[in-house]
């Protein structure tokens, strides 16, 4: 039998909002039909049709934590791929690095720090590498950067230290880019070469572990898309604090593209750019973080 | 912007009349657009749409369109049923001002600027309902007419806004900030002169022409600000004015929100970033409506033009 695929059931909205609260994760009304396709693929596997029956195993079952989790991984599977979004290296090159380079090229700073915290697979330093190699006779010129790419999950970084990439991964990287930085490895696959890998030091961190997160100072941007989601309130704040004492003043936090730190931190301002947004560490921190 | 640039500008806006032909039906839906939807007659709507036969085909080339679902709609009152008073007034100004500009004085296309009213409209109105701001159809109508400062700009000055448009496009700038350059005064300006001439609302005429103007916006009062906020949102969600603006924008440390906030607290527990969402969602339903109303011909870019 296949699931209800209705998203007017109101037991998809109740699933909707429990994902919100949860993950800060939110399928607007347009969207709901990606929930509700997601959500498809669990009640086949758990052998449900009604979304009301499904509600109770991501809120009452015994086993709801781990229903919530697989679940949040069906949402957000397909997020990784190079250039997954244009719309933030646009504000990168647009706004927020000239805005860094004004700050830190008038103290006399020439280097930049970027971090991918939850890197996974590797699909975003090393998209983040070749922007940055590419802007490096441009906007960069005269400056050098560094990217420390982490993740908890010791296959996904053999994986990303590896950089061997399939045509899923690189749907949305252009013929020049894969002839720069890339090489054939076989198997229709690409690997990314030694000037790319050089870019990127992969290091496993996990994000609930104070001591290590206190040692990443200096940071201009950190990169942590879909990663808070899978944390409960308590630890997302932890780390968001930690992401906040990481950053240089006018450094900034980018998340997914449907993440919010709502009534999570307000430490950070939400900037608005074309297509996306990010959170700012305000350049003169008030004490306190500017809280209310 | 100085007193005889003013005093000049009043002058060309008297001219506007005579200049272009305002239709007939423009007074009256202005005043129909200012009633809340539940108070608005249908008899009058289907009067107001008849009485144009130009306007008429138009709804129910719309009401026609795969956007609806409708294939056999045939009279104006069916028409007016499937696309619902609400979007029928919208559509009935853009058909109005359309005809207010001729053709060739157009700057920005009809298609870009109507995509920009109609979502400002929408997310004025959207944010209103939010922040509990009682006069929600106020708002989107302050929404909708903030920027008839550019069919002066078109009309009256359309070289020079060419001009503007051109550089603002080229330099990925606001626009407003060209014009002060170029024209010496901005469509808020001139936006400000056509609707108190038009004898629109206070409310509205400080909406069209403070919404770029942050240091008058205390005093224009929460509709204003709502419409600043607005237009920023629409700009950054690709619904500006036809090209790429380079933007970065804080709203809750904007003037306007600072403005807003103590008296509608209920802003400070919004969501911005889902609030976007919700946003962008709705904004592919506007770009559809425009389109099939205006047609969906591309934005040409400026420096082509």
């Amino acid at each position: 039998m296949t699931p209800d695929s209705n998203p007017g059931n109101p037991a998809y909205l109740k699933i909707r909002d429990l994902i919100y609260r949860i993950s800060g994760i939110y399928h607007p009304e347009g969207k709901l039909y990606l929930l509700v396709s997601r959500c498809a693929r669990r009640m086949i596997a758990l052998g449900v049709t009604n979304p009301a029956e499904y509600l109770e195993h991501l809120t009452t079952r015994g086993n709801r934590d781990a229903e919530l989790r697989l679940l949040l991984n069906e949402i957000t599977i397909g997020e990784t791929y190079m250039f997954r979004h244009p719309a933030q290296l646009e504000a990168l090159r647009n706004v927020i690095l000239p805005q860094i380079l004004d700050t830190k090229g008038f103290i006399g700073l020439k280097r930049l720090r970027f971090w991918c915290a939850g890197c996974s697979t590797g699909e975003e330093p090393h998209t983040l590498a070749m922007f940055l190699l590419e802007e490096k006779d441009k906007l960069l010129a005269g400056w050098t950067f560094d990217i420390l790419a982490s993740d908890l999950n010791d296959n996904s970084l053999e994986a990303a230290r590896a950089g061997i990439y399939g045509e899923y991964a690189l749907r949305s990287t252009s013929e020049a880019l894969r002839r720069k930085y890339f090489k054939e490895v076989g198997d229709k696959k690409l690997q990314a070469n030694d000037l790319l890998k050089s870019q990127i030091r992969f290091e496993r961190i996990n994000l609930r572990d104070d001591t290590k997160m206190l040692f990443q100072k200096g940071m201009d941007v950190i990169f942590c898309c879909n990663v808070l989601i899978y944390f409960d309130l308590a630890s997302k704040r932890r780390v968001v604090q930690h992401f906040h004492s990481n950053l240089v003043p006018g450094g900034y936090l980018m998340l997914g593209h449907a993440e919010s730190l709502f009534q999570v931190d307000d430490s950070f301002r939400l900037v608005h750019f074309p297509g996306t947004t990010a959170y700012c560490k305000p350049a003169a921190a008030l004490a306190g973080g500017g809280k209310k | 912007m100085n007193p005889k640039l003013e005093s000049d500008l009043y002058a060309q806006i008297g001219k506007l009349d005579s200049i272009s032909t305002a239709p007939a039906i423009l007074k009256p839906l202005l005043d129909l657009m200012r009633l809340p939807s539940e108070k608005i007659s249908m008899e009058k709507v289907v009067e107001l749409v008849s009485y144009d036969g130009a306007i008429a085909a138009q709804c129910l080339r719309l009401a026609n369109s795969p956007l609806f679902g409708r294939r056999e709609t045939e009279t104006v009152r069916a028409a007016i049923m499937a696309l619902g008073l609400e979007r029928v007034r919208s559509v009935l100004f853009g058909l109005c001002m359309n005809r207010v500009i001729p053709q060739d004085k157009w700057v920005i296309t009809p298609n870009a600027f109507w995509r920009h009213s109609l979502a400002c409209a929408l997310v004025t109105q959207q944010m209103a309902k939010r922040i509990e701001y009682t006069e929600s159809e106020k708002a989107y109508l302050a929404g909708l007419l903030h920027d008839i400062g550019f069919l002066v700009n078109s009309v009256l000055y359309t070289e020079e806004f060419r001009e503007c448009l051109r550089r603002a496009a080229e330099q990925h700038a606001p626009l407003h900030v060209i014009e002060e350059q170029v024209l010496g005064f901005t469509h808020c300006d001139s936006g400000r002169m056509l609707s108190e001439h038009w004898g629109l609302p206070k409310e509205l005429v400080d909406a069209a022409g403070c919404h770029h103007n942050t240091s008058l916006l205390a005093t224009a009062g929460p509709l204003a600000c709502l419409v600043h906020l607005s237009d920023l949102l629409c700009r950054v969600s690709y619904l500006g004015y036809g090209y790429d603006e380079i933007m970065g924008v804080d709203l809750g440390g904007d003037a306007a929100w600072q403005i807003l906030v103590p008296k509608y607290p209920a802003l400070a527990g919004m969501d911005l970033v889902r609030f976007t969402l919700d946003i962008d969602g709705a904004m592919d339903e506007i770009v559809a409506t425009v389109d099939s109303v205006f047609g969906s011909r591309k934005f040409a870019t400026p420096a082509a033009t």
